[in-house]
């Protein structure tokens, strides 16, 4: 007991002296919740547009204005050939066009039907489903605000309602993950350095001819590595609360434990990765080799079930896909313990595995 | 309990094909000190590591405090105090922070354990470096930090791997002073070195070379047992010389010293005259020759020719 005190406390000592681990270890979160918050927004907004209005009415007019007041649209420019309007979309300046045929007025007054077209640059998917989406509702709307179809008894009365982020807030779903992202990133790499460091500078060579046991040993490396990761988490949740706003509807507690048991894999595979590593370079190159795929595969950013079904297999084996269901769970939808418990059981079997693992591998006998 | 601290019997260990120690024996009492001799390689650092219980041995048997190397490392690690070869304490940790450390991790209690740092400490003079970051200190305080570390547990065994490697004669002489220090207080040390003057200071000495001890003895009686005689002769031009000096019947060997050669030579008066003869005939100016005592310089690259000769 008392060495496995020694050596979190001397791990202390070396961490509160290594400047550039610290600054490591408080810029990095912040500076990831700067990026995700306010940079990577992928709530589309004010897609540029470029109009080609060739029937110049009252009418039309009311039109581009729906769509400028929608906050979707911004109109760039009203241009006066179809050619020009291509021009912009081909060089980027415009990701849409909106084009009204010259009799648009004249047809709508007659009731008869008129076309009005919408070319979307497609490139990137994400833009373009909204202008899709969102352009479908603006006109929808106009149409009932100018009365052009006769308000009617729908045989369904389709409402859809979204639950948990109504306003499909992209930082609400990224922000809550950032603390997996982080955690996977920040702990694994500076466990592994700090126990390679050992190995490079020689200590280990000192310690092996104690008496410490091996346990101790690695136990007395993680203590330290806990509360950083704990005061990491903490302070992406409180930032991600005070500042981003993002609501916290479960419980707090839940919360905090389910992330010390993410926090214990992370660890143990800080650890793994400090076996097979003989320098700092190598090891964080290891713990970069498995963090990649976990960001990508995890559902950080693309969701699991868009996934084929053998990269969904393969995200499964990934700690940070269970504890994405997690926080996500817990912070959006105030999921409880009982309820996440599919996802809390891997996660455990797997901090368990991973420690008993490393312990084993770490033998006080030199090769 | 014997009165034998540690003891080798055809200890051999072994990397893939290579024999890095190769059937080595000895045995060492209590309260001396034992000189493990040999070049860069030999076989030294990998002996000191299977007798510490951190590499296991390939065969052989040794015992340590009393406890068998093969079976018992962990007891072993207790009784014992280890400084490696290269400095492997923590850098960023200062003085008192490093012992305390391995103080607790040897399970000293609190009160003890702050004695005995005040005891190591003006033992080896460290006091006024209480507070300095063992990464800055001079590569002397380094070493004596390190033995510090080594006696704090009190252990009866230290084994020292080159603790004078790289160090300015004026620490080396301080190293060997606290040395000497913990030998008359009944501990018994286990030194490496491959300064021939400091194999001197030993009570036995062993000379190892390609993993195999070539020699164990005390200083004075392998110096005694030298097969042959030394000749120290000052000559000029010094290294043509001892190129055709080598060359004639009954040299055995030839070191060139600043202004002097030391020939190993068979039998003093015939190969007196024979370097006369060649000196006369190839223009080279003897000023004196006259035997000396051997050094354990000369025993070692005698028995290391006659090694080479063998194989």
């Amino acid at each position: 007991m008392r060495s496995i005190w020694a050596i979190a406390y001397k791990e202390f000592i070396q961490i509160s002296r290594d400047r550039r681990t610290l600054a490591l270890l408080i810029i990095m979160p912040m500076m990831q919740l700067m990026i995700y918050g306010y940079g990577i927004n992928t709530d589309v907004k004010h897609l540029p547009t470029y109009v080609y209005d060739q029937d110049r009415s009252y009418l039309s007019r009311r039109l581009i204005n729906a769509f400028t007041q929608s906050d979707y649209f911004t109109v760039k420019f009203q241009v006066s050939s179809l050619k020009e309007a291509d021009s912009a979309l081909d060089r980027g300046f415009a990701q849409s066009v909106l084009v009204i045929p010259p009799d648009f007025a004249a047809n709508l007054v007659k009731k008869k039907t008129t076309q009005i077209q919408l070319l979307i640059d497609g490139t990137d998917s994400t833009p373009a489903n909204v202008a899709l989406d969102s352009s479908q509702a603006i006109i929808n709307a106009f149409m009932q605000s100018e009365k052009l179809i006769p308000i009617q008894v729908l045989p369904i009365d389709f409402r859809p309602r979204l639950w948990y982020n109504p306003d499909l807030k992209s930082t609400y779903f990224m922000l809550p993950g950032l603390i997996g992202l982080v955690l996977q990133f920040l702990v694994p790499m500076i466990t592994a350095t700090a126990i390679v460091r050992e190995k490079e500078r020689g200590n280990i060579e000192q310690l092996l001819v104690t008496p410490i046991k091996p346990f101790e040993l690695i136990l007395g490396k993680i203590i330290p590595y806990i509360f950083i990761g704990i005061f990491i988490a903490t302070s992406i949740i409180t930032t991600m609360h005070l500042l981003f706003v993002v609501p916290i509807h479960g419980s707090v507690i839940t919360l905090f434990l389910l992330t010390l048991v993410y926090l214990v894999v992370c660890l143990g595979i800080g650890l793994w990765a400090s076996t097979i590593a003989d320098n700092q370079q190598q090891a964080s190159q290891i713990v970069m080799f498995f963090a990649m795929p976990s960001i990508l595969l995890s559902g950080f950013i693309f969701p699991t079930q868009s996934m084929p079904m053998w990269v969904r297999d393969i995200s499964y084996l990934i700690p940070m896909t269970y504890f994405l269901k997690i926080v996500r769970g817990i912070i959006l939808k105030g999921m409880g313990f009982y309820e996440l418990f599919d996802q809390v059981w891997p996660l455990l079997l797997m901090a368990v595995l991973v420690i008993v693992f490393s312990i084993r591998r770490f033998s006080k006998r030199m090769a | 309990m014997s009165d034998i601290a540690i003891s080798a019997d055809k200890l051999t260990r072994r990397f893939g094909k290579f024999t890095a120690v190769d059937g080595v024996s000895f045995e060492i009492p209590y309260g001396s000190i034992f000189g493990f001799l040999g070049a860069n390689g030999a076989g030294k650092s990998t002996t000191i590591r299977m007798l510490c219980g951190i590499l296991e041995p390939s065969g052989g048997n040794g015992k340590v405090g009393g406890f068998d190397v093969q079976t018992q490392p962990e007891q072993i690690k207790t009784v014992i105090g280890y400084v490696s070869q290269r400095f492997s304490l923590y850098s960023d940790l200062n003085v008192i922070e490093n012992l305390t450390f391995y103080g607790q991790i040897y399970g000293l209690e609190n009160t003890s354990l702050n004695n005995r740092i005040k005891e190591v400490l003006t033992l080896t003079g460290l006091d006024r470096y209480r507070q300095k970051l063992a990464g800055e200190l001079s590569g002397g305080w380094k070493q004596k930090l390190a033995i510090a570390n080594a006696i704090l547990h009190q252990p009866k065994i230290i084994f020292l791997d080159e603790p004078t490697a790289g160090l300015d004669p004026l620490s080396r002489r301080g190293i060997w002073e606290l040395l000497y220090q913990l030998a008359e207080k009944g501990t018994s040390l286990f030194v490496t070195t491959h300064y021939m003057e400091e194999a001197e200071r030993c009570n036995t000495i062993a000379f190892i070379s390609d993993g195999k001890i070539l020699k164990i003895g005390q200083p004075a009686v392998l110096r005694e047992e030298l097969d042959g005689q030394i000749l120290e002769v000052t000559c000029q031009p010094l290294m043509k010389a001892s190129r055709l000096f080598l060359a004639l019947e009954g040299v055995r060997g030839v070191t060139v010293y600043g202004t002097t050669l030391n020939l190993n030579v068979t039998d003093q008066k015939t190969v007196e005259e024979r370097l006369t003869a060649c000196a006369a005939k190839e223009g080279i100016r003897i000023s004196s020759i006259k035997p000396i005592a051997a050094s354990l310089e000369d025993v070692f690259s005698d028995l290391d020719t006659k090694r080479s000769a063998d194989a």
